[in-house]
C-alpha cells in the first residue's frame, strides 16, 4: 500500500507536468477538439467544425484581421482555402482574438476582410477563445490539417517566408496535396513567428 | 563630419533621449552567443515586435527590471521580430522607450530561429527566455508579464548564482 502511494506521486506529477505544458498543441493523429462547438461566421450563421468537414479532410487555421503576421500570409490562406475547398476539402478560418485586446479583430472587420479577399469558406469567431485552448493554438496564422479520418496530420506554418515571393517549403500546400492524394503527410510540424493569440480571459 | 556633428547636437537639444543603437541582424546563434557571453549572473532574452500590442506593454517594464538589476548582474537581450526594411521604426521605438544599449532583429527563415533558439517556444511573440549564468534556460513563457513578475522571476534566476 506504502508502495503504491510512493508509486503514485510520481504519476500524479507528471500529469501536472503534462497540464502544465497544456500550451502544447493537439498531436499529431489527435482528433478535432471541440468539433461541435457552434461558431458565428461573417454572414452571420453559426457553424461548427463537424459542419465543414468534408469526407477528404479539413483544414483549420487559426488567424485574426490585425496581426502583421496574419497579414502577411492572408492572401495564401485564402488561395490555399478556396483552391482545397474546391477538391474536397472543408476549410474554416477561425479567430480566436478578443477584440477587447486587438479593436482590428472585431466582426465587422473580420467582415470587410472576408468580403475583400473573396474566401469562400467560412471565417468564425472563437467567442471564447475555448476552440483555440483546446487546439493548443498560440499564435497566428497557425495551421491544423486533419485527413479523411479525422486525424491530424499536419500543423504549423502555411510556409516558410513571410515574403511570398522567396517562398521554398510551401508546408500546407504540400501536406494538403498529400491529404487530398491520400498519401501520409511527409512534413507533419512546423514552426513560424506569428502573434500571440488574444485569449479572453 | 563637423555637419554631422552640429546635426547630432542640434538634434539631442531638441529630444534629450539619446538614439537607440540600430538593432544589429541576428539568427539565433547570435543571440544565444549574446547570452553566454561572460559576466552576467542571469540574461532575460524578450522576443517583441514594435506592433505587438501586449510587446509594447510590457516593454517599460522589462527596461525598468533590467536596470534595477542590472548591478546585481542581470543582462537585458532585446531582439525584434520585426519584418525587414522596418529596422528604422524599431530603432525609433527603441529610442523612445529610452534603449541606450545594443539590440538585435532576427534575421534567416523564422523556423529555423524559433527552433534554434528553444524548441519549447512555439513562436508567438511576446517570448521571454531566462538563462542562468552558464547560459542554461531556467524559465520561459509566451505572452506578457507584469513588473512584479519579470522582477521576481529574475531575482530567482540571480539567485541560482548566489547559492553555494
Amino acid at each position: 500500500m506504502n508502495s503504491k502511494a510512493i508509486l503514485a506521486v510520481p504519476v500524479i506529477l507528471a500529469l501536472a507536468g503534462a497540464a502544465a505544458l497544456a500550451g502544447g498543441p493537439l498531436a499529431i493523429g489527435g482528433s478535432i477538439p471541440m468539433a461541435d462547438t457552434k461558431m458565428k461566421g461573417v454572414d452571420g450563421k453559426e457553424v461548427a467544425i463537424a459542419d465543414v468537414k468534408q469526407p477528404g479532410g479539413t483544414l483549420v487555421v487559426f488567424t485574426c484581421n490585425h496581426c502583421p503576421f496574419a497579414k502577411a500570409w492572408e492572401t495564401r490562406i485564402v488561395e490555399l482555402g478556396n483552391t482545397y475547398a474546391a477538391k474536397g476539402i472543408g476549410v474554416i478560418a477561425v479567430n480566436a482574438n478578443d477584440p477587447k485586446v486587438a479593436e482590428e479583430d472585431s466582426f465587422d472587420v473580420m467582415q470587410q476582410r472576408a468580403k475583400e479577399r473573396g474566401m469562400k469558406f467560412p471565417y468564425v469567431v472563437d467567442a471564447t477563445s475555448g476552440v483555440a485552448r483546446a487546439f493548443g493554438a498560440t499564435k497566428t496564422p497557425e495551421a491544423f490539417l486533419f485527413d479523411k479520418d479525422g486525424k491530424l496530420v499536419y500543423h504549423g506554418a502555411i510556409d516558410d517566408s513571410q515574403d511570398q515571393g522567396k517562398v521554398e517549403a510551401p508546408y500546407l500546400k504540400n501536406a494538403l496535396d498529400s491529404v487530398v492524394a491520400g498519401k501520409e503527410v511527409a512534413v507533419k510540424e512546423t514552426k513560424s513567428i506569428g502573434c500571440g493569440i488574444k485569449f479572453r480571459s | 563630419m563637423p555637419i554631422f556633428a552640429v546635426l547630432l547636437l542640434a538634434a539631442s537639444a531638441a529630444a534629450p533621449a539619446k538614439t537607440a543603437p540600430m538593432p544589429s541582424p541576428a539568427a539565433a546563434a547570435g543571440v544565444l552567443e549574446e547570452v553566454k557571453k561572460p559576466g552576467a549572473d542571469a540574461v532575460v532574452v524578450n522576443v517583441w515586435a514594435t506592433w505587438c500590442t501586449p510587446c509594447r506593454e510590457e516593454f517599460p517594464d522589462l527596461l525598468h527590471v533590467a536596470r534595477e538589476l542590472a548591478p546585481k548582474g542581470l543582462r537585458l537581450v532585446l531582439v525584434s521580430v520585426d519584418f525587414p526594411g522596418n529596422e528604422y521604426a524599431t530603432q525609433g521605438f527603441l529610442t523612445k522607450q529610452g534603449v541606450d544599449f545594443p539590440t538585435f532583429i532576427r534575421t534567416g527563415k523564422d523556423e529555423t530561429f524559433v527552433d534554434e533558439l528553444e524548441r519549447q517556444w512555439s513562436g508567438a511573440i511576446p517570448a521571454t527566455f531566462i538563462y542562468d549564468a552558464n547560459g542554461k534556460l531556467v524559465r520561459f513563457w509566451e505572452g506578457k508579464a507584469s513588473y512584479p513578475v519579470l522582477k521576481k522571476r529574475a531575482l530567482e534566476a540571480l539567485a541560482l548564482k548566489e547559492k553555494p
